[in-house]
């Protein structure tokens, strides 16, 4: 544990602290002669920033959205691949490889299926009869259309974790229940989902900070539009603290964002938690 | 489940990986288009095959040197994957099989880290190993990376759901702490292992900002940032951008194919495998 | 093989990658040579470009050698400013005068006005004034502008030939005027396969902000008062926007989406853009595409549009051996502009512009029309939030979810609240 904790304190606890300093002060790259201590100016100015609330409700769609798609799909994924008679390694690895492409690249692929009137998707369906729709420009259907990109890009991911987990569930105990005359039913709520329990919870739990935290997938896509319907906290503060360059103001809503993921990840831990026993 | 509903299943999952690669084969079959068909959805199969964006690619060696960037990639990436398993699995023992006072408590530390967004750490990092006299050496890449929290997260779920009983027969006989984990944890725990492995190795061979950032020298570059010289902020190269995309992605699947057999292998070897 | 006979393995790969990485020759060499960094935007064409003037420069001073190192415009500028706040920034590098406002508050700036004396100095007078006064601040100059980047109207040759657009030789020639365009705009929208929706558009969109601020000077638009507060909703914009919603109205334009008029337009499926000189980098590589390129037809009352320089800038703080070679390489691009000009761009020398090596480049020398008549965006330090309400207001009026006089009424608020808050915290509050 100490060599982890050494390299942790270094370069998260520092970085971090910083950033809690940051967020009290007013820090302007382009101004540093006026850097100076604010208290709590910025956090204030981010509750009465409208376009603040506005990122948030971007955010908090695609969270609702994205992680229990991914959650249900990988899970689906996951006992789907356990049960394969043949060919599992293979449907592993080609579930896997959209998440192996660097996110801008696929971004870009993603750009031109969705474009609507030049893209792939449209062209398809236009070929079957049906009409066009309007993946990315309508403020309905940008969010659905980034989850959906969102999860042919991660969902290999997580499924080959909860893969890992169900394979790693000892065949004895399995034997043993099936031998004390466990049907398949008992043997999925009794044995197997509580032993992937906690590898669930690490799942429903990361993935949940990756959605809060998404930042690439409508970047690429969108820009954040339309009308800045898909535009994210993190975009928000990104752009805040790198093309306004308002360090302080970018770390106070990050502190802020990060509250909000803390209490939604605790009420998952608690929840996944209680439910074991 | 019955043998036909298992084959079944197997069908169904043959046609979701079909419909998930072929974004992939698109982009493979685009990377051989010449530029002036590469956004034509009439024609998929290009109508004009061509070498021309591979021997673009490659062929810029004086500025673009593709095959310094693929070296520069791999030993990053090994290097980070490699100490992020090494300290994570160390980490995740400690906190679940040797309980150290306040590993719980750390372990939440841990996790609420990850909540906080990484651009913020960007520019007190960069202070940082300007400080260390880092930038532009590998070692920016390397080290700060062995402290992200989903490591350490990953393989103490991974550990929980392992039952104890097998380590602690191994402790009363008589096995000491390095020994269980070196003889009795890692094993049990390889295919959570190799799992991390392949993350940690996606994840530092597609970082984009970190190598851009605290790189200087076109030749320390890895290879994320060679793609992007063929993206301007106006438009995009197409054909240049997949070609390089590619041959970028290209032996990452091949180490991800090494570790995945490495995964059967070590399921099998454990009597895990069913 | 086991978990440790594996991760054994890993580090062997390792170690063994250390020590070939290690082996590799540097270019450290040479003592006595002076290294200059140098950073911009310039991914793609017009960086393979700049690549061979730095190859010829290093070739023309073996006592100095630059090194280039280049981004995309948006991780560029993040680069810039965390590496120059730490004090490690390139000797020389290029930024847009738009944002030369936030660069010159920050002082990584140097004053560069020695470039324009004594006898091997760059002459003022061949630089237009309304270019040199970007890069202007007092007595100061913080750059030399190398180029002009101005927006103008593509076409594609075929499909305004097929439109009977040609001039008297027979020739595909682009709209000039307001009832060309609108014309032009309507007889090439075709609905091919009859399902009464148009599959390919004589006009589309590229970036909102950029078309409308294109057509502001045309309309005698502004950004801001003489008092440097905004002024977004005055009539003049108010009308270039009104244009643009005749478009939305009229079905001149498929919907509004982000970056579709230019894929549009390479795919022969839009006939007519506008954008700026720099996208001919995209159109020179393709083979089969016939292209024109000119002016913004003359669509308000006078001719206009929007325009910006790259500028070679010097960081501050640099001894005078790097100084001097930073002016050679600076005065070298500058001279050499004509090359520059080839990928795409407009030179910011009156003498290079006539420079008959220029005046064969078709596109240029046509966007180059406009130098008279053009407009930069404003110099202010909070460039980025103020176009970023320009775009919503475009956006907004091209759904048609609003009219252009109130969806400027909301930017301009919008802007002045930023403009009041950034001049509160630097305590220049009037």
């Amino acid at each position: 544990m100490a060599p982890y904790a050494l390299s942790f304190l270094t370069f998260v606890i520092v970085p971090v602290g910083v950033a809690l300093v940051l967020a009290f002060m007013q820090f302007d790259l382009t101004a540093r002669d006026q850097i100076q201590y604010v208290g709590v100016r910025n956090f204030d100015d981010a509750l009465k920033d409208a376009y603040f609330w506005q990122a948030f409700r971007a955010t908090f769609a695609f969270v609702v959205l994205m992680v229990p798609s991914i959650v249900v799909t990988a899970l689906a994924m996951a006992f789907g691949l356990n049960a394969m008679t043949t060919g599992r390694n293979t449907v592993r690895a080609l579930l896997f490889l959209p998440g192996m492409f660097n996110v801008a690249v696929a971004g870009i692929l993603w750009q031109w299926f969705y474009n609507g009137q030049f893209g792939l998707f449209n062209f398809a369906l236009k070929h079957l009869g049906l009409p066009p729709q309007p993946w990315l420009s309508d403020r309905d259907f940008a969010m659905p259309s980034i989850v959906v990109m969102s999860l042919w890009w991660g969902l290999g991911g997580t499924s080959v974790i909860l893969l890992a987990a169900l394979q790693q569930i000892p065949r004895a105990i399995l034997e043993a229940a099936v031998l004390d005359g466990a049907g398949h039913r008992a043997l999925l709520h009794r044995i197997t989902l509580p032993l992937l329990r906690p590898v669930l919870l690490f799942i429903v739990v990361t993935n949940t900070i990756g959605a809060f935290q998404v930042f690439g997938q409508p970047f690429l896509l969108t820009r954040g539009g339309p009308e800045l319907a898909t535009r994210g906290v993190v975009q928000y503060i990104y752009e805040t603290a790198f093309n306004n360059y308002r360090m302080g103001y970018g770390a106070a809503m990050s502190w802020l964002l990060f509250a909000v993921i803390a209490v939604f990840a605790l009420v998952q831990y608690r929840f996944l938690r209680r439910s074991a026993h | 489940m019955t043998k036909l509903g298992r084959n079944l299943v197997t069908g169904l999952m043959f046609l979701v990986a079909f419909l998930f690669v072929s974004p992939v084969g698109l982009m493979l079959v685009t990377s051989f288009k010449p530029e002036s068909e590469v956004l034509n959805p009439e024609s998929v199969i290009p109508r004009v095959w061509t070498l021309f964006n591979y021997r673009h690619v490659l062929g810029w060696a004086e500025e673009a040197p593709f095959g310094r960037w693929l070296l520069n990639s791999f030993f990053v990436s090994s290097s980070v994957t490699l100490l992020v398993v090494a300290l994570a699995s160390m980490a995740a023992f400690g906190i679940t099989r040797v309980k150290a006072p306040g590993g719980g408590a750390f372990l939440g530390v841990v996790v609420a880290s990850m909540m906080v967004p990484g651009q913020l750490f960007l520019v007190p990092l960069y202070l940082m190993l300007s400080r260390l006299h880092w930038l532009d050496t590998p070692a920016a890449l390397i080290v700060p990376a062995t402290a992200g929290g989903f490591g350490v997260f990953m393989l103490t779920q991974f550990m929980r759901s392992v039952p104890e009983a097998i380590e602690e027969a191994a402790l009363l006989d008589g096995c000491s702490w390095l020994g269980v984990f070196l003889h009795v944890s890692l094993p049990l725990c390889a295919p959570a292992i190799a799992t991390l492995g392949i993350f940690t190795f996606i994840g530092s061979w597609n970082d984009f900002l970190g190598p851009l950032v605290f790189m200087d020298s076109v030749r320390n570059y890895t290879l994320p940032v060679g793609i992007a010289l063929y993206q301007t902020s106006y438009y995009t190269e197409y054909g240049l951008t997949l070609a390089t995309s590619v041959l970028a992605t290209t032996p990452l699947i091949l180490v991800f194919m090494a570790y995945q057999r490495q995964i059967v292998e070590s399921m099998a070897s454990t009597g895990l495998k069913d | 093989m086991s978990p440790k006979a594996s991760l054994a393995l890993l580090f062997g790969v390792c170690a063994a990658l250390g020590i070939m990485r290690a082996d590799l020759p540097s270019f450290a060499g040479d003592r006595g040579r002076i290294e200059l960094n140098f950073w911009n935007g310039f991914t793609g064409p017009d960086g393979r470009t700049m690549l061979r003037m730095i190859r010829r420069f290093n070739e023309q001073n073996p006592d100095v050698r630059v090194s280039m190192q280049r981004m995309d415009w948006a991780t560029y500028y993040n680069k810039l400013m965390v590496a120059a706040m730490d004090g490690r920034g390139p000797e020389v590098f290029v930024i847009h005068a738009s944002t030369l406002p936030r660069m010159h508050r920050a002082g990584f700036v140097s004053d560069v006005r020695g470039l324009f004396e004594g006898p091997e100095g760059v002459p003022q007078d061949d630089f237009d004034p309304y270019v040199l006064n970007q890069v202007r601040y007092g007595e100061k100059f913080v750059g030399l502008p190398l180029d002009i980047h101005p927006q103008g109207l593509y076409g594609n040759a075929d499909m305004l030939k097929e439109a009977g657009f040609v001039d008297k030789d027979g020739h595909p020639r682009l709209p000039e005027t307001r009832e060309e365009f609108l014309s032009a705009a309507r007889k090439m929208r075709k609905d091919l396969d009859g399902d009464g929706r148009p599959d390919v558009w004589g006009f589309a969109l590229t970036l909102w902000r950029n078309n409308f601020q294109s057509l502001m000077p045309q309309f005698g638009g502004r950004y801001l008062d003489e008092k440097g507060n905004a002024d977004l909703d005055n009539p003049g914009n108010v009308a270039a926007l009104e244009f643009l919603s005749i478009l939305q109205k009229e079905k001149l334009v498929p919907p509004p989406e982000n970056g579709l008029g230019w894929v549009g337009y390479r795919q022969k499926k839009v006939a007519m853009v506008f954008d700026g000189v720099y996208m001919l980098g995209d159109l020179q590589r393709l083979n089969d595409m016939p292209y024109l390129g000119g002016p913004i037809p003359l669509i308000g009352k006078r001719p206009g549009t929007m325009a910006d320089s790259h500028v070679l800038c010097v960081r501050e703080g640099l001894d005078s051996r790097r100084r001097q070679a930073s002016a050679r390489f600076i005065k070298f691009l500058s001279a050499n502009s004509v090359e520059w000009a080839g990928a795409g761009q407009v030179p910011a020398r009156r003498s290079v512009r006539q420079d008959p090596e220029f005046l064969k480049m078709p596109v240029q020398s046509a966007f180059a029309r406009q130098v008279p008549f053009m407009l930069y965006p404003p110099r202010t330090t909070i460039l980025f939030e103020l176009t970023l309400e320009i775009d919503l207001a475009v956006e907004k009026v091209m759904r048609g979810r609003t009219n252009p006089a109130e969806a400027l009424r909301i930017a301009d608020e919008n802007a002045q609240r930023f403009l009041d808050r950034d001049r509160r915290e630097r305590g220049t509050m009037p």
